[in-house]
């Protein structure tokens, strides 16, 4: 790969027209986005968002109204960059008359892939999404989740430099998902780029780098997915108390300083949780406690707490989940 | 390798949907009723005598007999090219016409089924170029077409200069004459696939394109029609819209007396006919082609 961005796309816009000419939908919307090489890209917006929209434009399934994109450094449609694409669309579908093994040539051969190389995949892919019981059953005749992970195969079956997978986990049970969360990872590790379009926001959380929320075909917010998450001005800490009742002492003397009420035994420091109960007469191991506010803020209440001989056991900014982070862009979209 | 690969897909889906694995077997009956049930004595280019599943044949009162009670004037100087022609002259119009309905029946939905979401999708995001994908995929439907009819046409002229001794390239010749036909009426099929993303509505298209051909052939060949319309705008309008359908639609009737020359060896072919059929055929399929090279899907 000789460019530092897998995917460009500079002021990209996208509108449908009616068939008679009056009117149309916008789908996206004056587009700036890049996706770095080598990372985990997720795009994540409501129905309609223009996801699915972005991911055509990128492949030349669709044209843009407006701006350009680059793929792997060429324009979308070359042939070349093709090559190096693995493509899994939403809802696809299979010639129902092939078998896996067909399915999976028939792909090869319109990706170049050469007789031997296709070969060797073939038969290594299809061990890997543990289809080779099924390899030559009509492919009609698959659930859904063994057609997802036939379209998982299919899509990493020429080794892509940019992997771009549209809702790859709709329709898979748990374990299905953990598969495709392997290999996934697999393909991260061999350095693919990989450009997610998904629902299922804990998957993306685990899984991409960076994201971007879209919304009415505009771009909200983009991101490392540690930054978004990451709250500006919270913080948790962990102590361990010397005495009872000396945090419902120390707490209400710091402004924005908390006490989390314990929620049950067995809780780590860092868990996410609060730390566990104490019992009667005993102190407990660890309690957390919530700041809201920025460092000094932080350093006046460490030294509070120090000053009564509290022990700081762990300090760490609080996180909020990429799903609150979502809806939380998706509100602060609608009232601007 | 991607344009076989999509070549190979088509042939594959072809005998998947049966039409033309059904037109095979009709084909391969007939090639078997002529190759065990047909037994001719030639001599001097006569046929001498002739049995069919074992029932003589004899000409009486200008016609042929079968049977037991067959007069036994013997085949009244038949020869055996004549015969030939005879039997080929049949089967051509009696398969010729069933081979085209199967084959449109069968090719119909190549493109609508290519459009399907989630198919196209697909295939677009391949290594190959809009054009390639299409025009691949229209020539996967000719071939497969193509070689029905060479097969009945080959196997029918093999059997028949076998039997007779009596070898028609121009039987032969026929077969790859309505295949160009096919290709005509294949080119805008697919205009319709791609415009209206129906199998259903492109058969209907296909179907009445084929009879209009035939129809606005009259009004052509009979020049003083328009003598009836007293309105000379509207007999200017009628006849220019004869006249552009006659020679913007595959000329059917033109294919249909090409292919008895041929067999018999006597007339030409109206080969203006056939390339202005082709030229047509060429901008229906250039159309699509400019279409789905344009067209988000």
């Amino acid at each position: 790969m000789t460019s530092a961005s897998a995917v460009v796309c500079e002021r990209l816009s996208k509108t449908y027209r009616s068939p008679l000419g009056r009117g149309g939908v916008t789908a996206l919307s004056g587009l700036d986005l890049r996706v770095p090489a080598g990372q985990t890209f997720g795009l994540l917006g409501p129905n309609g968002a223009g996801k699915t929209t972005l991911v055509k434009l990128l492949l030349a399934i669709a044209f843009p109204t407006a701006g350009r994109a680059t793929v792997l450094d060429r324009p979308p449609g070359d042939v070349r960059a093709k090559a190096r694409i693995g493509y899994l669309p939403e809802n696809h579908r299979y010639p129902p008359h092939l078998t896996a093994e067909q399915v999976l040539h028939h792909f090869g051969r319109l990706s170049g892939m050469k007789r031997e190389e296709r070969t060797r995949r073939v038969e290594a892919l299809l061990r890997r999404v543990r289809m080779e019981e099924w390899s030559r059953v009509r492919v009609h005749k698959y659930s859904k989740g063994m057609m997802q992970r036939l379209g998982m195969a299919q899509a990493i079956l020429n080794e892509p430099d940019l992997l771009i997978l549209d809702e790859p986990t709709d329709g898979v049970d748990p374990i299905g998902r953990r598969e495709i969360r392997d290999l996934l990872l697999e393909q991260k590790a061999r350095g693919a780029t990989i450009f997610l379009n998904s629902h299922l926001l804990s998957e993306v959380e685990r899984l991409c780098d960076r994201v971007a929320i879209l919304k009415d075909g505009m771009l909200l917010r983009e991101g490392q997915v540690a930054d978004l998450t990451r709250q500006k001005s919270a913080f948790e800490v962990d102590v361990r108390p010397t005495a009872p009742g000396v945090l419902e002492t120390v707490a209400p003397r710091v402004p924005g300083l908390a006490v989390v009420p314990p929620i049950g035994a067995g809780a780590a420091a860092g868990g996410g949780g609060a730390p566990p109960v104490a019992g009667p007469g005993t102190l407990p191991r660890l309690q957390r406690l919530e700041l809201s506010g920025d460092v000094p803020a932080l350093n006046r209440a460490i030294d509070a707490l120090r000053g009564q001989g509290v022990e700081i056991a762990a300090i760490q900014p609080r996180r909020d989940s990429l799903e609150d982070v979502f809806i939380r862009v998706l509100e602060e979209g609608e009232t601007q | 390798m991607k344009v076989a690969a999509i070549l190979l897909d088509t042939g594959r889906e072809l005998l998947y949907r049966k039409t033309i694995i059904v037109y095979f077997g009709i084909v391969t009956l007939v090639l078997l009723f002529f190759a065990l049930a047909l037994q001719t004595d030639v001599a001097n280019g006569a046929i001498a005598s002739l049995t069919v599943a074992g029932l003589q044949g004899s000409a009486s009162h200008g016609g042929f007999q079968m049977g037991d009670d067959a007069s036994g004037e013997g085949m009244g100087g038949l020869t055996a090219e004549t015969f030939v022609h005879y039997v080929q002259l049949g089967t051509a119009f009696l398969l010729y016409p069933l081979a085209i309905l199967m084959s449109v029946f069968a090719t119909a939905s190549l493109v609508p089924r290519m459009l399907e979401k989630g198919t196209i999708d697909l295939l677009l995001s391949k290594p190959i170029t809009r054009p390639s994908l299409f025009l691949s995929r229209y020539a996967g439907g000719l071939l497969t077409a193509a070689l029905n009819l060479l097969y009945l046409t080959v196997g029918l002229a093999v059997i028949l200069g076998w039997k007779t001794g009596v070898w028609n390239g121009g039987f032969v010749l026929s077969g790859l004459l309505m295949s160009v036909y096919f290709a005509c009426l294949l080119a805008f099929t697919v205009l319709a696939g791609v415009l209206l993303r129906s199998t259903t509505v492109s058969i209907m298209l296909t179907a009445a394109l084929f009879f209009v051909s035939l129809l606005v052939r009259l009004p052509h060949a009979n020049r003083d029609w328009p003598l009836l319309i007293t309105s000379r705008p509207v007999r200017f309008l009628s006849q220019a819209a004869v006249e552009t359908l006659y020679y913007s639609l595959p000329r059917s009737f033109e294919f249909v007396q090409s292919t008895t020359s041929l067999i018999r060896h006597e007339g030409s072919v109206a080969w203006g006919a056939v390339l202005g059929s082709a030229a047509s055929g060429a901008v229906a399929l250039g159309l699509a082609v400019v279409y789905f090279s344009r067209k988000d899907y």
